[in-house]
C-alpha cells in the first residue's frame, strides 16, 4: 500500500467521525432545535482557525454491548482554535454520540484539550450536551476510582484563565459540576437542564416524579438555584454571548483585560442622571437605567439578571477599559441586601479581581435584611462572604454613594475602609450606621416617650438626624472625596480609572485566607 | 381562576393603592408595604381584577403572607 493509498484512507477515516452519529442522529439533534458540537464550533471560532485533536478516538472497547459498534470522535469535539482574534480551548460534547456521554477516551481527549488552556493560558470552553458518565464503561471501582481530575483541574485554574460552561443540551452528574466550577455559565432556553441526578436516579433514589425541566431548566438555574448566569434563546444567541462575555477578560490572569476604541465622549454628562432619581428618599428607580448612563454607549452584560435581582452585577466598559460594576437595586426589595444578594456580588467581586477587571461601585443599600427568617438562613455568613471579597479585592475600586449607604450595606459596597481608588457621593447621599427614622427610636427613645406630643418630638429629632448623614458632613471630614453633580459621574470615573490603573497592593503572605463560605 | 398574592418581604403595609373590584395591569402594585426605610410595592403578577385585600394599613405582614387576591 503507497503513502496515496494510506491518504486516503486517513482522509476517509476523518469524514467518517465528521458525521459524528450519522445523519438520524444529527436529524433528531437538529428536530430538538439544537446545532450540532461541529455547528457550534464552526459558530465559536474565527473561520479557519480551528485544529481538532482526537478526532480518531473510539471507545474503550470494554464494554461488551459496544463491541463493533463505533463511536465517532468518541462523543466529544476537542482542540483549539481563535475566538475574537484570540486562542481558546473547546471540549464540545456531541449527544449524536452515544448521547454526549463522558468515555474514557473521551475524557482522554479532554484532559488534553484542558492541558492545551492551562498550561498556554488560554479560555477553556465547555459547550455541554451530554448525559453525564457513560456508565458501561466507568461501572466497576478499577477506573472510577482514580478519576475525577477534570474538576481538581478545574478548582486549580480558576482565575488564572477564564472558564466558560455553556449549557446546549443535558448535564447531569459529572457533567454538572463542570459549569459549578467554571466562571460563566450560560444557559440555552427550553433544551438545557443540569442536575447532580437527573430524574431517573431521582425516582430510583428518592421516589419523586420530575421532569428534567423542573428539575433543573435555565428557569431553575437563572431564577432560583442561581447556578447559571444567563438564560439564552438558541444555540447561536448562546455562542454570541460567550464571545461578548471573553471580550472582556484578558487570555490570563497575568494579562490586563483588553481594550478596545471608545468613541463615547469621555466627558459626556447625561442630564437624565438629575432626574433618573425621585425626590422622596422612600421611592425606588431602576439603578440599570443609572448604569447605562454612565458606561460606554449604554451597553452591559449582566450576569444573573433573573437571580437575586437586588443587586445587579454586570460587565460594562468605561473609555474602553472593561469594569465590572455592582450597583444595588432599589427597585427589588427595596435594594436591602440579603442571603443570595450577598453570595451574587461576593462571587462577581472575586471573578473580576481574578482577572484584574476594575469594580464600580453603585450605593443605594438601606441595608441588609434583619429579622427571623433571614438570620436562620445565615444572613451573617452569607454577608461576610461580600465583606471577605471586597476585602480582598485589589484591583482598582471606584465607590459611588449615590444615596442610602447604611450600616454594613455601605462596607459591603466599598466604603471609604475597603480601599476605594476613589469615593465620591450624589448630593443625595445618606451615610450613616442606621436611618433616621430607625436611629432617631433608638437614640431618644426616652425622650420622645417622656415629650408632651410624642409624634412631633420624634418628627423634629428624625429632621435633626437627617442633617447628621449629609455626604457635606462625611466631604467635611475628608471621609468622601468629593460630592459630585450626577452628570459628572462618567468623567469622573474614568478619570479615576485612569488614575488608579498602576496600583499596587501588596498583602502579607498566606497560603489562603479562610473565606466564610 | 383566582391567584394569591404574598408579599415577598416582611414589613407593615403602607398604603393600599388598590381596592376590590379595581382592574389591574401585570406589574401595577396592589399594595405597598413599607420595609428597611422603603416603600416596597407588591405587585400584581399578571393582569385582574382584585377580588378580596387581606390586610390594612399599619398592619404587619411576614414574607409568604397572602396580602390579596386576584381573579
Amino acid at each position: 500500500m503507497g503513502m496515496k493509498d494510506h491518504a486516503d484512507e486517513l482522509a476517509r477515516r476523518r469524514a467518517k467521525a465528521r458525521q459524528m452519529g450519522g445523519d438520524d442522529a444529527v436529524a433528531r439533534q437538529h428536530a430538538a432545535g439544537k446545532l450540532t458540537a461541529r455547528e457550534r464550533i464552526d459558530r465559536l471560532f474565527d473561520k479557519d482557525t480551528f485544529t481538532e485533536i482526537g478526532i480518531h478516538a473510539t471507545h474503550a472497547g470494554i464494554a461488551p454491548d459496544l463491541a463493533g459498534r463505533d463511536t465517532p470522535a468518541d462523543g466529544v469535539i476537542t482542540g483549539f482554535g481563535k475566538v475574537d482574534g484570540r486562542l481558546a480551548s473547546v471540549i464540545a460534547y456531541d449527544f449524536t454520540v452515544m448521547a454526549g456521554s463522558m468515555g474514557r477516551n473521551a475524557e482522554t481527549k479532554c484532559n488534553r484539550a484542558r492541558e492545551i488552556a492551562y498550561t498556554k493560558r488560554v479560555p477553556m470552553i465547555w459547550l455541554i450536551d451530554s448525559a453525564g458518565a457513560r456508565i458501561q464503561e466507568a461501572i466497576g471501582s478499577r477506573w472510577f476510582a482514580g478519576s475525577g481530575v477534570l474538576f481538581r483541574e478545574e478548582s486549580v485554574f480558576s482565575g488564572v484563565v477564564p472558564q466558560v460552561a455553556a449549557m446546549m443540551g443535558p448535564g447531569a452528574a459529572g457533567t454538572a459540576y463542570i459549569p459549578a466550577l467554571a466562571d460563566f455559565v450560560p444557559m440555552v432556553k427550553g433544551t438545557s437542564n443540569m442536575a447532580l441526578g437527573g430524574p431517573p436516579l431521582v425516582k430510583a433514589v428518592v421516589g419523586e416524579d420530575i421532569t428534567a425541566e423542573e428539575l433543573g431548566g435555565s428557569k431553575i438555574h437563572t431564577e432560583i438555584s442561581g447556578v447559571a448566569d444567563l438564560e439564552v434563546d438558541d444555540d447561536e444567541h448562546c455562542l454570541r454571548v460567550i464571545k461578548e462575555y471573553l471580550s472582556y477578560f484578558p487570555s490570563h490572569n497575568q494579562e490586563p483585560p483588553p481594550v478596545i476604541a471608545c468613541d463615547d465622549p469621555v466627558d459626556r454628562r447625561d442630564d437624565e442622571l438629575l432626574t433618573m432619581m425621585p425626590d422622596s428618599p422612600r421611592r425606588a428607580y431602576d439603578v440599570k437605567k443609572v448604569i447605562r448612563a454612565l458606561v460606554d454607549h449604554g451597553r452591559m452584560l449582566e450576569l444573573k439578571p433573573g437571580w437575586a435581582k437586588n443587586i445587579v452585577t454586570a460587565l460594562a466598559r468605561l473609555d474602553g477599559h472593561p469594569v465590572g460594576v455592582v450597583a444595588n437595586q432599589p427597585m427589588v426589595l427595596g435594594g436591602a441586601l440579603d442571603l443570595d444578594s450577598a453570595d451574587k456580588a461576593a462571587r462577581f467581586i472575586m471573578l473580576c479581581d481574578a482577572f484584574g477587571i476594575p469594580l464600580v461601585f453603585l450605593q443605594d443599600v438601606p441595608g441588609f435584611m434583619v429579622g427571623r427568617k433571614v438570620e436562620r438562613a445565615g444572613i451573617i455568613r452569607h454577608g461576610a462572604k461580600m465583606l471577605y471579597a471586597v476585602s480582598e479585592a485589589t484591583v482598582p475600586k471606584l465607590t459611588v454613594v449615590m444615596r442610602k449607604a447604611y450600616g454594613a450595606g455601605y462596607f459591603v459596597m466599598c466604603g471609604r475602609a475597603y480601599e476605594p481608588d476613589l469615593i465620591v457621593a450624589w448630593p443625595t447621599a445618606e451615610i450613616s450606621v442606621m436611618g433616621p427614622e430607625g436611629g432617631t427610636n433608638i437614640v431618644y427613645r426616652k425622650e420622645i416617650a417622656a415629650a408632651a406630643n410624642p409624634d412631633e418630638e420624634r418628627a423634629r429629632r428624625v429632621e435633626d438626624f437627617r442633617k447628621l448623614i449629609s455626604p457635606y458632613i462625611a466631604a467635611g471630614a475628608a471621609l468622601i472625596d468629593d460630592v459630585i453633580d450626577p452628570r459628572d459621574t462618567r468623567p469622573t470615573l474614568i478619570r479615576a480609572l485612569e488614575m488608579a490603573r498602576t496600583k499596587r497592593v501588596d498583602r502579607p503572605w498566606r497560603k489562603h485566607g479562610v473565606m466564610p463560605v | 381562576m383566582s391567584e394569591e398574592i404574598k408579599a415577598h418581604i416582611t414589613g407593615v403595609v403602607f398604603q393600599i393603592p388598590t381596592k376590590k373590584g379595581d382592574k389591574v395591569g401585570a406589574g401595577d402594585p396592589v399594595i405597598v408595604l413599607e420595609s428597611m426605610k422603603m416603600e416596597i410595592p407588591v405587585e400584581a403578577p399578571r393582569a385582574g381584577v382584585v377580588r378580596e385585600i387581606r390586610v390594612q394599613e399599619g398592619q404587619t405582614v411576614q414574607e409568604g403572607d397572602t396580602v390579596a387576591v386576584l381573579d
